[in-house]
């Protein structure tokens, strides 16, 4: 794909409402364009780009196509490396011990891990848009340099990939400790692929590194105390909240050994949006497994697994994003990348379109893991046996489905951010919802019910962003 | 035993392509001219056991995996030094444990020509050199990318050589050959791990690692009857993945070596009954199955 300058600069963008972050990020001035240090840095810039090696080149145009997006990118490889299932030791009987190390990477963790990662890119790339209009050095374009790539024709003080390489590099590697070298040298290379395509200085790389950090460092510790630590369940309550669901046939692992589901106090975590406005989206309680409702419902999946045709599995599989992918939320984060892509959103504006989408995906993961562990409503297969799907069976109840929360949270956000593809995004929201009913995982009412907790929820992110000061 | 129940999004899914050239889709007995033979065969096999890697792992979420088949096949001599060798199956698929759907339905179809090149005369006996070309392609859109599938969904090229003796009622042919895999589409995005991925999940289509393969088969070979045993040990050639969370099926890294023996008999006139065993000493990425096969074969 040929890479195009960003639609729009928004100077005003170091306005625009930052979401931890409650005061700003002092900046110091840069040295004069004037100054015999400024001077020689842009000379040794511009003579280093006739002497950049075929690596240089290479990962010059990697991070061109937005540094944001390439970290999402990275995130959602990283998901996609550790979801997977606690090793069952046939031994002992017994599963591994949660790792915070190595966590799985399931849904809940999936959506919290992509909102913090955009969160903190968010908030870095306001305050670096801030000090870039409050000092104004010029974008090296304007001084003679002829960039390798296009750039964005905004200040080049401080640099915006250097806030954004080190704000996701110490966020992931909060999230995913054992990945630290790996992700270092990620950004080692962003920050300096900037400098070998003619973008920037390195002093203009280094007071983005210093603001990257500073505001990393804030968003961090929100992460270490919004009761994700718990999530896991460590003190082993849920049989408790098993008992008191008030629910008259309830849920049971399907695997074999049978093990304790997924991440059972999710649901507490706390929320990026007002926690009772999210609570109150909600689904009430499901109909009773005696009921025609229920029966009627239980009988349509058990007729798709008998008749599932080819079509039906490619849509079940294409919605999976089970074991070993980048999960729902990371889906999501795919399709807002074509978006951004097809919009050329500058990288400010792709960190608020993924900032918005993230934490109403995280919200609407955190409403149904609430509701999950309320009903314990139980999953076809485990009311009928010969229920077969096509995705691995969650190893959580059913009740609402997760993907069709998340799709319709996602399409409301990005509906109301990329207006012109609303409608497709409905559509494709609706599908990511039947999916499951296709793969035999969930009844149509979990979808069905599902679907209108993520509209309230996505309405929630879209009513935020409309007074976020961004136009 | 340690495993992962990940483990569980795995498994193998090329139990045949390769087990049905060592059944016999290509050996070293020219049909002879205008000659035709077509057999009709069903098989069935099981593996509970299979191989991560090349490790030995058993999976409780995923039981006992049973395939079943039905072959035909048929050879017709296009000329005394040249065959045309086609084959065709149904297949079905299932788990004995979990709640994989059954599989069922038209697997590939094989065709290839084979070219007596050289006929050497030792003595009374006679040694042959063979070539042979096939191609194989899916007959329907059948899934690849389940845990329980009929099938890897590659367009394959297969190209080989053998090496044909014989003496008396005696023979040993010895064959190898490289199978090169076309790509396949998967019905969603690829999001695998890979770190030298420089831009990853953009693509449906993943690569199938090629194979070479290696066979040897001896027996007797007589007027009313044959038997043989062979031996077949398939190759990754080019690099693929390993059986984990979040690996596409099909870019496995595919490998095992077989021993197995078949009979024949003929009964009346040009009707003769068939039967073979086969079972996995050694494999990668793929089911340790052993298989037992039957049918009729009607020479023309």
């Amino acid at each position: 794909m040929p890479l195009t300058p960003p639609a729009t600069t928004d100077p005003d963008g170091g306005n625009w409402q930052t979401v931890v972050l409650r005061s700003g990020v002092g900046v110091p001035a840069p040295a004069a364009v004037s100054s015999d240090a400024y001077q020689r840095e842009l000379t040794a810039v511009k003579n280093g780009l006739a002497g950049t090696t075929p690596e240089q080149n290479t990962a010059v145009t990697y991070w061109a196509y937005g540094g944001v997006q390439r970290w999402n990118q990275i995130a959602r490889q990283l998901i996609a490396k550790y979801n997977v299932m606690p090793a069952y030791d046939a031994a002992t009987g017994r599963y591994a011990a949660y790792d915070v190390a190595k966590p799985m990477s399931d849904a809940p963790f999936a959506a919290r891990l992509l909102a913090y990662l955009s969160v903190a890119q968010y908030d870095a790339l306001v305050m670096t848009w801030r000090a870039k209009f409050q000092y104004n050095r010029p974008a090296l374009e304007r001084q003679g340099v002829q960039p390798r790539i296009p750039v964005a024709d905004v200040p080049s003080y401080p640099s915006e990939d250097a806030a954004v390489a080190e704000a996701s590099y110490q966020m992931l590697t909060f999230l995913f400790p054992n990945e630290a070298d790996w992700l270092k040298a990620k950004a080692t290379e962003h920050k300096q692929s900037r400098v070998w395509a003619g973008a920037c200085v390195p002093s203009d790389l280094q007071a983005g590194e210093t603001l990257g950090a500073t505001v990393a460092t804030s968003v961090v510790s929100r992460a270490r105390t919004d009761g994700f630590a718990q999530a896991h369940d460590p003190a082993n309550t849920w049989p408790t909240l098993l008992a008191r669901a008030p629910y008259d046939t309830k849920w049971q692992s399907l695997e074999i050994p049978a093990r304790a589901p997924v991440l059972p106090l999710a649901g507490s975590v706390q929320t990026w949006f007002d926690a009772t406005a999210v609570g109150r989206t909600a689904p009430g309680p499901p109909p009773a497994t005696t009921s025609p409702a229920f029966q009627q419902a239980l009988a349509e999946i058990r007729t798709i697994s008998d008749t599932r045709s080819r079509e039906q599995w490619r849509i079940a599989d294409f919605w999976s994003d089970g074991v070993g992918s980048y999960a729902v939320a990371g889906h999501w984060n795919r399709i807002a990348e074509e978006l951004i892509q097809q919009t050329a959103q500058n990288e400010l504006r792709a960190a608020r379109t993924y900032a918005l989408l993230n934490r109403a995906l995280h919200d609407a993961t955190t409403v149904t893991w609430q509701t999950k562990y309320r009903y314990f409503v139980p999953r076809p297969s485990q009311i009928d046996a010969r229920i077969k799907t096509v995705a691995l069976i969650p190893n959580s109840p059913g009740y609402p489905s997760n993907h069709a929360v998340s799709a319709a949270s996602a399409a409301v956000v990005l509906g109301h951010l990329f207006p012109g593809d609303a409608s497709k995004l409905t559509g494709q929201a609706n599908e990511a919802g039947l999916a499951r009913v296709y793969a035999g995982t969930n009844y149509r009412f979990d979808v069905d019910e599902g679907a209108k907790t993520g509209a309230a929820v996505g309405k929630i992110a879209a009513d935020w962003s409309k007074a976020d000061g961004a136009k | 035993m340690r495993i992962s129940i990940l483990t569980v999004a795995i498994v193998f899914c090329l139990i045949f392509s390769g087990q049905l050239w060592a059944q016999g889709l290509v050996d070293g007995f020219m049909r002879g001219q205008r000659k035709a033979s077509l057999a009709l065969t069903a098989s069935t096999e099981s593996f509970d056991t299979y191989y991560v890697g090349t490790t030995e792992t058993r999976n409780p979420n995923l039981g006992t995996v049973t395939t079943q088949s039905l072959n035909a096949y048929g050879v017709y001599g296009l000329g005394y030094d040249l065959d045309l060798i086609v084959n065709a199956s149904y297949v079905r698929a299932e788990a004995s444990a979990g709640y994989w759907p059954k599989q069922e339905g038209l697997q590939d179809l094989s065709a290839a020509l084979r070219w007596e090149a050289y006929d050497y005369k030792l003595g009374k006996a006679r040694l042959s050199w063979l070539f042979a070309v096939g191609y194989s392609l899916p007959l329907q859109n059948y899934v690849t990318d389940a845990l329980v599938t009929i099938g890897r969904g590659s367009r394959n090229f297969d190209g080989r050589t053998m090496l044909h003796f014989t003496s008396g009622a005696f023979f040993l042919t010895g064959q190898y050959g490289y199978i090169r895999r076309g790509p396949v589409t998967l019905d969603r995005i690829v999001s695998y791990y890979d770190p030298a991925q420089l831009n990853p999940n953009t693509g449906y289509k993943v690569n199938v690692p090629d194979v070479t393969e290696f066979v040897l088969r001896g027996g007797v070979s007589a007027k009313r009857f044959y038997v043989d045993g062979w031996f077949q040990q398939q190759t990754p050639y080019s690099s693929g993945t390993d059986i984990g969370p979040g690996i596409p099926f099909p870019t496995n890294a595919v490998g095992f070596t077989r021993a197995g023996a078949n009979a024949y008999l003929r009964l009346i006139g040009k009707l003769g009954l068939t039967a073979g065993y086969s079972t996995t000493l050694s494999g990668q990425n793929i089911g340790k199955a052993s298989r037992v096969s039957g049918g009729l074969v009607i020479g023309i």
